[in-house]
């Protein structure tokens, strides 16, 4: 698989943001797969910012440490990423005085970089446009070395600006001027024939779909990074969908509006990052005793305390799973990527329904906020499982039949407003129709009770999956994001003939581990590959099943894995 | 209480028979709860409202110790959050009637956002203040409403912060509806909630109550002495203000109960929604999969 890779840098706030989404849908308009990463600071004008953009003919799913093309779209950027350029690599800018930035000069000598430049901001004002336009100057530029016809790109120019035609004149001029530049680097990029099916999208908005989808009519939230978007996704699409969406007044809110909406009845689910799940954890552990569904999505970022507000990482699985005091029924799950965020919430919903429990959605800033070309989201594909009792069967129902010692743990749910029957909800410790109770036998009985759900989804979630080739050279365990650069890692070192597989995890808690053994045991090297200090994961394998992970593939400073990361580890780790 | 009230009762008394409990009360003896309590199944009945179309939500404290001591469909959740829960369950069913109640320690200090923004918000829920004065179910520690000096579990030496007045927070907060009633007047009660029910959005009601047992100065006596029902003045509009504002602060010689302010023309929530406006189903008759192929175009 042959990958590319562009990166633009420059100032917050420069329009970088707008400039990398046209560039990335650009991109896969002429048939190409993209992988997106953002980075940039938690402010909203000035300080670095990069987005990067990985294409290749083929399906990608990570990035690299190291761009093929840099486009430095101002002093601090060139000279602070220069030296993430590939050996060999293109410099695409517009800084006039570049003549007197040494560091630029060093750098291109030693790593043997081809520069590309033009008087951007002197054309734009040429054509009575501002400094904002040289990013189309550097767009069209890039364009002309990578030799792609203009028509793609031209278009997403013009959509994005559609709704300013005078500037959008202007964009337009800056583009061809650009585009027609002459000794541009050469450079040869093979293009798909056919254009795949894909859409173009990030994880916060596949998880608003994926809600729409099973039917989420009440949507809570408190605004934090890097889960906002979900918020504002499905505030900018409820004139579409009809759902109502609450701003609340802080996480506590948030979690408790969604817990009486989910009694009541609606589909609902909030969204946070770790700070806003740590003051939701009380709310949590009462929706375990009260046994009222609940669907909490967290978008990961570094703790502690505020951390890395705009950065990634998988460090709050222990936090997911050990939330809230006393012990209940939860379940964790994690998605992966566009796809698997638009399924698994309607999953988490499902199963937060059917055994009446609350469940975490782990999601990641590198899933949640970063752009992935995917296939074309399916429809009725996931059932809607609410395990309501419904219709003829309210007329049967007891009071006693609300929490009902089962076998499974789980009891009948039925909604006020739809028969008679009451039941209380009650947070204190209670008996079947949740009446408080302090007696022993009682009480005994009904915690076990709630925790017998724990082996009834143990025995029904899926079994984690592996991936890749059987009798491999080394193998991972991980989950979340780590699945996007394994695939990646395992389908490049296959055209190498070094053997890879890789055992993903979706279903985090109850946490299965037969196929985990299995693997374990049919793979002579098994890594673990997780982003945080702990490896908090393999912490909870190796505890559970006494197989020692033979190295562990950790990293917890605010960045996703690199394709190139995980191969340097490979070839360090996989013949000893 | 009118005959013709006590005639509606009498006639529907297999609805008020209907939210009575066999479970044992567990209140104190003189506690306000039982009148409170009483008046709510008065009041339901007087209003015709069916067991399957009322949630009571309950925050942490004594009063919360009856949530299962009605029969209904109730929740009690956790303390100081009883507005938000409820707010939930009313934004996702506004056809059913929902009633919250939360003490002075819950309303006041753990969950005073939570309040602030239901007013603001405007809710459609009724949210009974059982302000007691102090954290009984914790053994009388003081709360933000009990008397300067007053000593109390927790302040050996008297109470030496000055107290929140509810009402005065409130009335800044543009309501739509405060009420102000006395746990000693099962009549008042029934009159403020069943006005409560009425309306269509956030109705505060202030309870005085008695608590025998750890609030000492402020006994039932102490209140009947002061309190004084602002429908026997003839002068008293209940949209005016800065009248209820005064009503509201000025309690030093007497008490003003009754309905103390009322702004109709304030939206609820649900209508205020701009993506819902003539929208007839609640969200939770609308929970079925929903086609998403338009929302794929942007990503396309």
């Amino acid at each position: 698989m042959k990958r590319n890779s562009i990166k633009l840098v420059g100032q917050s706030g420069s329009g970088l943001l707008s400039t990398g989404e046209i560039l990335a849908n650009a991109l896969k308009n002429i048939g190409f797969y993209i992988n997106t990463d953002r980075e940039f600071p938690s402010l909203i004008k000035g300080g670095h910012s990069s987005f990067q953009v990985d294409f290749s003919t083929e399906p990608i799913r990570s990035s690299t440490s190291y761009a093929d093309i840099l486009i430095g779209m101002d002093e601090h950027g060139l000279k602070n990423y220069v030296d993430k350029t590939r050996k060999g690599g293109i410099v695409i800018h517009g800084f006039e005085r570049h003549e007197k930035v040494m560091k630029l000069k060093k750098s291109v000598e030693e790593r043997e970089l081809k520069v590309a430049y033009l008087p951007a901001r002197e054309i734009a004002e040429s054509f009575g446009g501002n400094v904002l336009m040289t990013n189309m100057i550097l767009l069209g530029l890039l364009w002309k070395i990578l030799d792609f016809p203009l028509e793609p790109l031209e278009e997403e120019v013009k959509k994005r600006f559609a709704s300013k035609p005078a500037l959008l004149e202007i964009d337009l001029k800056c583009l061809h001027k650009a585009y027609e530049s002459e000794d541009t680097p050469d450079l040869k990029i093979e293009v798909n024939k056919e254009k795949p099916e894909t859409i173009l999208i990030n994880g916060n908005y596949a998880i608003g779909i994926g809600g729409i989808q099973a039917g989420v009519r009440t949507f809570y939230a408190y605004p934090m990074s890097p889960a906002s978007s979900i918020l504002s996704y499905l505030a900018a699409t409820y004139h579409e969908s009809g759902m109502l969406v609450k701003q609340a007044e802080d996480e506590i809110t948030a979690v408790q509006m969604t817990m009486g909406a989910m009694y009541a009845g609606s589909r609902a689910f909030t969204a946070t990052s770790g700070g806003g799940f740590d003051l939701m954890t009380e709310s949590v552990s009462a929706a375990g005793i009260m046994e009222c569904p609940l669907v909490v999505v967290i978008a990961q970022r570094p703790g502690p305390g505020t951390g890395l507000p705009t950065w990634t990482c998988q460090g709050d699985l222990n936090l997911a799973i050990h939330a809230g005091h006393g012990e209940y029924g939860k379940a964790v799950l994690a998605c992966s990527d566009p796809y698997s965020a638009y399924e698994q919430i309607q999953h988490a919903l499902n199963i937060a329904e059917k055994y009446q429990v609350p469940v975490i959605l782990l999601s990641e800033k590198e899933i949640a906020e970063s752009m992935q070309t995917v296939p074309r989201f399916k429809e009725d594909q996931i059932p809607i499982e609410r395990g309501l009792t419904q219709g003829k069967d309210l007329e049967e129902l007891k009071s006693t039949d609300r929490y009902a010692i089962t076998d499974s743990g789980v009891s009948k749910r039925w909604i006020p407003g739809s028969t008679k029957t009451y039941f209380y909800s009650n947070s204190d410790e209670h008996w079947e129709d949740g009446v408080l109770t302090e007696e022993a036998d009682k009480a005994g009985q009904m915690y076990e009770k709630r925790l017998k759900k724990m082996e009834t989804m143990l025995s029904e979630f899926p079994d984690p999956i592996v991936y890749g080739e059987e009798d491999a050279d080394i193998s991972f365990v991980g989950w979340g994001s780590s699945k996007n650069v394994m695939l990646d890692v395992i389908e490049y070192l296959k055209s190498e003939g070094v053997k890879v597989n890789y055992l993903h995890y979706d279903y985090l808690w109850p946490l299965k581990t037969e196929k985990f053994v299995e693997f374990f045991d049919k793979n002579k090297r098994v890594c673990l590959i997780e982003g945080n200090h702990g490896g908090q994961l393999g912490q909870l394998l190796e505890d559970k099943t006494n197989k020692l992970f033979a190295s562990k593939l950790l990293k917890f400073d605010g960045r996703a894995f690199f394709f190139d990361e995980v191969l340097e580890f490979i070839k360090a780790n996989h013949d000893k | 209480m009118t005959n013709n009230t006590i005639e509606t009762l009498q006639k529907n008394k297999d609805l008020y028979g209907s939210y009575e409990s066999k479970e044992v009360i567990t209140w104190c003896s003189g506690c306000g709860n039982y009148g409170i309590q009483n008046a709510l199944k008065r009041a339901f009945t007087l209003e015709n409202l069916d067991q399957k179309d009322v949630v009571l939500c309950y925050d942490i404290g004594c009063h919360g110790n009856g949530s299962d001591k009605i029969d209904a469909f109730t929740i009690h959740g956790l303390h100081g959050r009883v507005i938000s829960l409820a707010a939930g369950v009313a934004t996702a069913n506004p056809k059913l009637n929902v009633i919250a109640h939360g003490g002075d320690g819950g309303t006041l200090s753990e969950g005073v956002n939570h309040l602030i923004h239901a007013i603001r918000s405007n809710y459609k829920v009724l949210f009974l203040h059982h302000n007691n004065s102090n954290y009984a179910l914790t053994t009388g520690q003081p709360s933000s409403t009990t008397p300067l000096g007053q000593p109390m579990n927790s302040a050996p030496d008297g109470v030496y912060i000055d107290p929140l007045n509810p009402l005065d927070l409130v009335l800044s907060l543009n309501p739509g509806f405060v009420a102000r009633t006395f746990s000693g007047d099962i009549n008042h009660m029934t009159e403020m909630f069943r006005k409560g029910l009425n309306h269509n959005g956030f109705a505060f009601v202030e309870i005085l109550q008695v608590c025998p047992t750890y609030s000492r100065t402020l006994t039932k006596e102490w209140y009947t002495e002061r309190v004084r029902d602002l429908a026997e003045n003839s002068d008293y509009d209940p949209t005016n203000l800065e009248q209820a504002k005064k009503v509201a602060s000025e309690i030093e010689k007497e008490i003003g109960i009754g309905l103390i302010y009322h702004n109709p023309e304030r939206k609820e929530f649900t209508d205020l929604l701009p993506n819902r406006q003539g929208v007839e189903t609640a969200p939770v008759e609308e929970v079925k999969r929903m086609n998403i192929q338009n929302l794929l175009k942007e990503f396309e």
